[in-house]
């Protein structure tokens, strides 16, 4: 399980990289609506992933490492829009989600570094926020 | 390397990650887990250890088949219109956001652009066509407050 998901981990960032999508004037120019290359590429990804994922599943046949195939479904939940608000505006700001930042630094995009560290502190943040949220319903449901 | 080859290369590793480990791809969980890691608290989810660590050296395979890594203390356009001093702190900001609403959507471009949406999750596909729309509607706007510099 270790040794696929490092795998895995390494074409993904292979293909990001590869794909130019640490660069943030790619990003950028697709925002802009002036590049329809990443449309393409995001188009072409799903194009790919969504019959092929929806032949395994329907195969009935078990993931080689992880047991019974369960692939994630959520309805739709606030968290969904909220929270993609609060990305969507990042994402425009640093050309940058938290795959290619991760990838930025590799390919010798040292400012990078700055994104991640911004994404952990966030992610740290957001946590903190939620804790404190359930705390406070904790109290006032026992008052 | 064209859209039609690493599109679909990444498609397939979303599917591969499920047949082989039953697991939705996404990055913004694995962030999570190296935080983990480094404070010393419980890692949860071990395999996102792993993926987490396979990106960044797949990521550094590709610079160097490139002839690189090149380093540089640019950022695209953004460099060009703004000082170090100023960039930096916008950089850092924007990394705030992005961790921020990654973790509240419990998902990003990976969790729920890619893989949520190929999985036909509506809730995936509710969050991408959100932050797909604000990075549009923010882009076009910086693009029109900056007069076009941007």
């Amino acid at each position: 399980m270790r040794r696929a998901s490092l795998a895995i981990g390494i074409g993904f960032g292979f293909f990001l990289a590869a794909g130019r999508l640490t660069d943030y004037d790619v990003i950028h120019d697709m925002l802009l609506l002036r590049e329809p290359d990443l449309f393409l590429f995001f188009g072409a990804a799903i194009a790919t992933a969504l019959p092929l994922l929806w032949l395994l599943e329907r195969s009935g046949r078990p993931s080689v490492f992880g047991g019974a195939l369960r692939v994630t479904r959520e309805r739709v939940q606030r968290k969904h829009v909220a929270g993609a608000l609060v990305f969507g505006t990042g994402w425009a700001i640093a050309g940058a989600c938290p795959g290619t930042a991760l990838a930025m630094p590799m390919t010798g995009n040292v400012l990078g570094v700055l994104v991640i560290a911004g994404i952990f502190t966030g992610q740290w943040m957001r946590e903190a926020v939620a804790d404190r949220t359930v705390r406070l319903r904790a109290l006032a449901a026992q008052s | 390397m064209p859209w039609f080859i690493a599109g679909p290369a990444i498609g397939l590793l979303v599917v591969l990650l499920y047949a082989l480990v039953n697991r939705r791809l996404g990055v913004s969980g694995a962030y999570r887990q190296v935080r983990f890691l480094v404070l010393g608290q419980p890692i949860t989810e071990t395999w996102r250890v792993w993926f987490f660590g396979g990106l960044i050296a797949g990521s550094l395979l590709a610079a160097i088949l490139r002839g690189g890594p090149v380093f540089t203390l640019g950022y695209g356009n953004l460099a060009a219109v703004l000082p170090l001093a100023l960039l930096a702190p916008t950089l850092l900001t924007a990394g705030v956001l992005i961790g921020f609403g990654s973790r509240w959507a419990e998902g990003c471009t990976s969790g729920h652009g890619l893989t949520g949406v190929a999985s036909r999750s509506r809730g995936s596909l509710v969050s991408a066509m959100t932050f797909w729309l604000t990075a549009l509607a923010v882009t076009l706007s910086l693009h029109a407050l900056t007069g076009g510099v941007l």
